[in-house]
């Protein structure tokens, strides 16, 4: 017992910040964030008035090492010594908030004191580019963080050259414990796109500043998949269709030449994966547009998207995010669905019905 | 009473007018027949005494007056700068104190050559032409001539002090420093006091009890070890950046009143026995805590490129003595920034 108080419960040694830093930001949308520190990695999670979270996994594997001692168990059960059986599972791994800004400001203190960080270490102009300075050994990114025992600050140490920077982020009780549920087991739809795909979407409807967003997917005849991004506010409504297999007159060089042989790696499908639960209706959820704008950071930097809906309309948006070559990580956001008012409900009918419309006539030509 | 000189050296004169202006908006300059010292005496905040030798910034130099050839002289810095910043370019920059409708103005005489790209595609003939000019005029090279000479003249109005105003000002005594030592770049010292500010910002917005946007109070401390730390802390953290393998300089005897015992007495001796050199002992430290808005513009000084040592007065000031470089690689110049301590002066912060 005597040492196990002597050794930190956590700590870990990061050769680069920066992969750490990507990742947070995206989810910076608020002033705290939860990190729970598991046997697997960290996770941060951030919430937004209850109805939309994000969360970013730093996997152990982003770590050059990685030590998690699980706090004796003992301490759970005296804590929670009513109800220690559904309890046990979770308070063992130590959950706390910090102030996630002030975190993404403390791993950005790199390379500010090096005054080549405008160039990158390969510039051929760069006289203190060696083999082996700091920047090209990633030396100057090592980060090193802890976490000794519960209430304990969060400690950060950067080093690089001959300057230590030592910060304490204070842990603070983490203040919400339920998740939004999303029920993966009964998912309504399913699909995998670019992530700059969405981000142009949503980016491209962000100029009419709409309040709502409506998000549409449905088969088309003949097993098309069809989904839609509408947007609509004061200022009016704006609405990004996602097609596969575009229609002839939309693709400017004649079909004679195979496109797929240029770029093979491509799909020729703008929709990687589009599955629906129940493929005879239309679905139709709506969420508040500034809170899906929120994750517009992670669109820009994902590789990939896969967008989710449940069967109660929670809207899950997982972004597979490439932090260096053939490592992925993921950063997840939730989203809690707006009650739609018959009213409205009406409207987009008929806007549907016009995009219905237009579709099929794009499929009979074909 | 007359002053004219030419200016030797524009760049630098025009960054520490740039990096003074940074820290008050009038100077007291003091023009005497050996030395140019420019004094910043803010309401608060930090002080300026800068001594320059004459050949730093200025050429064929005279000074007269009654007063023993001493001129005083009130500067608006930002005027000044601005003057100073037409010349950058300049092929020879004259400045002189002389009186327009009855206002005393230091009047800088500009004189820019000014090529136009087309024609310096032909150097000869622009060359040749650069020379007519000169012999000539100005204005008749318009057609034939490459290069145009430009004057430009800048006045800058200044207030004349008179000795009795200024017999009152001396800079503030202050006892033996605790410790010394050569501060790494300012540059590099700036970019990372400027990012703990931000973050005491960020720190104090998240905080839960709101605190005051005033309280960006850095803790600057430094120990004989060569170390020196910078930190700050708000609700929601604390930061610390440690500096090691920096430089101690050695007390001269014949400069420390006492000689070898004064050394030996001195508190920057005591301090040797205490901390560490990978500063991670909690002794040995002498610190003082600044505004964080305050440090970051007298970490503008910077720019000039000079060595700057720093001075501890353990919870009661800070003195940066920054030395010029010349160019013959002596430094002569001595640039004095005092901050007082918060503790010993508690409305130092800015309001806000």
């Amino acid at each position: 017992m005597e040492d196990e108080d002597e050794l930190p419960l956590f700590a870990a040694v990061s050769s680069s910040a920066r992969q750490l830093y990507l990742l947070l930001r995206c989810i910076n949308f608020s002033e705290k964030a939860h990190v729970q520190i598991s046997e697997e990695g960290l996770k941060f999670s951030v919430d937004e008035a209850g109805v939309m979270e994000g969360f970013a996994f730093l996997d152990k594997s982003l770590f050059t090492s990685y030590t998690f001692r699980a706090p004796p168990p003992q301490r759970s059960s005296i804590r929670d010594s009513d109800d220690e059986e559904d309890e046990e599972e979770t308070s063992t791994n130590p959950t706390f908030q910090i102030s996630l800004p002030s975190l993404l400001e403390t791993l950005q203190i790199f390379g500010l004191t090096d005054p080549n960080n405008s160039k990158p270490p390969w510039a051929r102009d760069n006289p203190t580019s060696t083999a082996f300075s700091n920047n090209v050994l990633g030396m100057n990114n090592m980060c090193r963080i802890s976490y000794d025992s519960f209430g304990s600050p969060l400690v950060i140490v950067l080093t690089e050259a001959s300057i230590r920077t030592t910060c304490e982020l204070t842990t603070y009780e983490p203040a919400f414990a339920d998740e939004i549920p999303f029920d993966r087991q009964s998912l309504a739809f399913k699909t995998i796109m670019r992530g700059t795909w969405l981000f142009d979407a949503i980016s491209e409807l962000a100029s009419t500043t709409p309040a709502r967003l409506t998000l549409v997917a449905r088969l088309a005849r003949s097993q098309k998949p069809y989904f839609a991004l509408s947007a609509s506010g004061p200022l009016g409504s704006a609405r990004v269709e996602f097609n596969n297999n575009l229609a002839p007159s939309t693709k400017p060089p004649p079909p004679t030449n195979p496109p797929s042989v240029e770029n093979p790696a491509e799909s020729p499908n703008l929709l990687e994966t589009f599955q629906l639960s129940n493929p005879e209706t239309t679905l139709r959820y709506t969420y508040k547009f500034s809170l899906i704008q929120k994750a517009a950071r992670a669109m820009s930097v994902a590789t990939k998207v896969s967008v989710r809906g449940d069967t109660q309309g929670v809207l899950s948006l997982q972004f597979m995010i490439e932090v260096e070559a053939g490592k992925v990580s993921f950063v997840d956001f939730r989203f809690v669905p707006l009650v739609e008012k018959d009213g409205g409900e009406m409207d987009d009918e008929t806007v549907l019905e016009e995009g219905e419309g237009s579709g099929s006539g794009m499929e009979d030509e074909e | 009473m007359r002053f004219k000189a030419s200016i030797q050296n524009i760049t630098t004169f025009t960054k520490l007018t740039a990096s003074l202006n940074s820290l008050g908006p009038l100077a007291w300059v003091k023009l005497s027949d050996d030395q140019v010292c420019f004094t910043i005496i803010p309401e608060q905040g930090t002080q300026v005494w800068a001594v320059l030798s004459i050949d730093t910034i200025f050429e064929t130099y005279t000074v007269q007056s009654a007063a023993n050839n001493v001129i005083n002289l009130e500067v608006p810095l930002i005027s000044l700068n601005r003057a100073l910043k037409t010349a950058l370019n300049a092929t020879s920059a004259q400045i002189r104190l002389t009186k327009k409708d009855n206002m005393p103005v230091l009047a800088l005489t500009i004189v820019t050559t000014s090529s136009s790209n087309s024609y310096a595609a032909f150097p000869t003939t622009g060359a040749n032409n650069n020379e007519d000019a000169f012999e000539t005029s100005t204005f008749d090279s318009a057609i034939g001539g490459g290069n145009h000479e430009t004057i430009i003249t800048q006045e800058v109005p200044v207030r004349v002090l008179s000795p009795d105003i200024v017999a009152g000002l001396h800079e503030p005594q202050c006892r033996e420093p605790d410790v010394h030592i050569i501060l790494p770049p300012l540059v590099q010292l700036k970019s990372i006091s400027d990012r703990f500010t931000r973050l005491a910002v960020v720190g104090a917005k998240s905080g839960m009890g709101t605190t005051s946007s005033s309280r960006t109070r850095l803790e600057v401390a430094a120990n004989m070890h060569g170390c020196l730390k910078m930190s700050i802390k708000t609700d929601a953290m604390s930061i610390s950046s440690v500096w090691t393998d920096l430089n101690n300089p050695e007390l001269d005897p014949s400069q420390v009143a006492g000689g070898e015992i004064g050394i030996a007495e001195h508190p920057s001796t005591r301090m040797k026995q205490l901390g560490s050199a990978d500063g991670r002992s909690e002794e040995g430290w002498a610190s003082v805590r600044i505004d964080g808005r305050d440090w970051g513009k007298v970490m503008s000084v910077g720019r000039l490129g000079g060595r700057v040592i720093a001075c501890f007065c353990h919870e009661h000031a800070l003195i940066l003595y920054v030395y010029l470089p010349n160019d013959n690689g002596e430094d002569e110049s001595v640039l004095t920034v005092c901050g007082s301590a918060v503790t010993s002066c508690p409305n130092w912060s800015h309001p806000e």
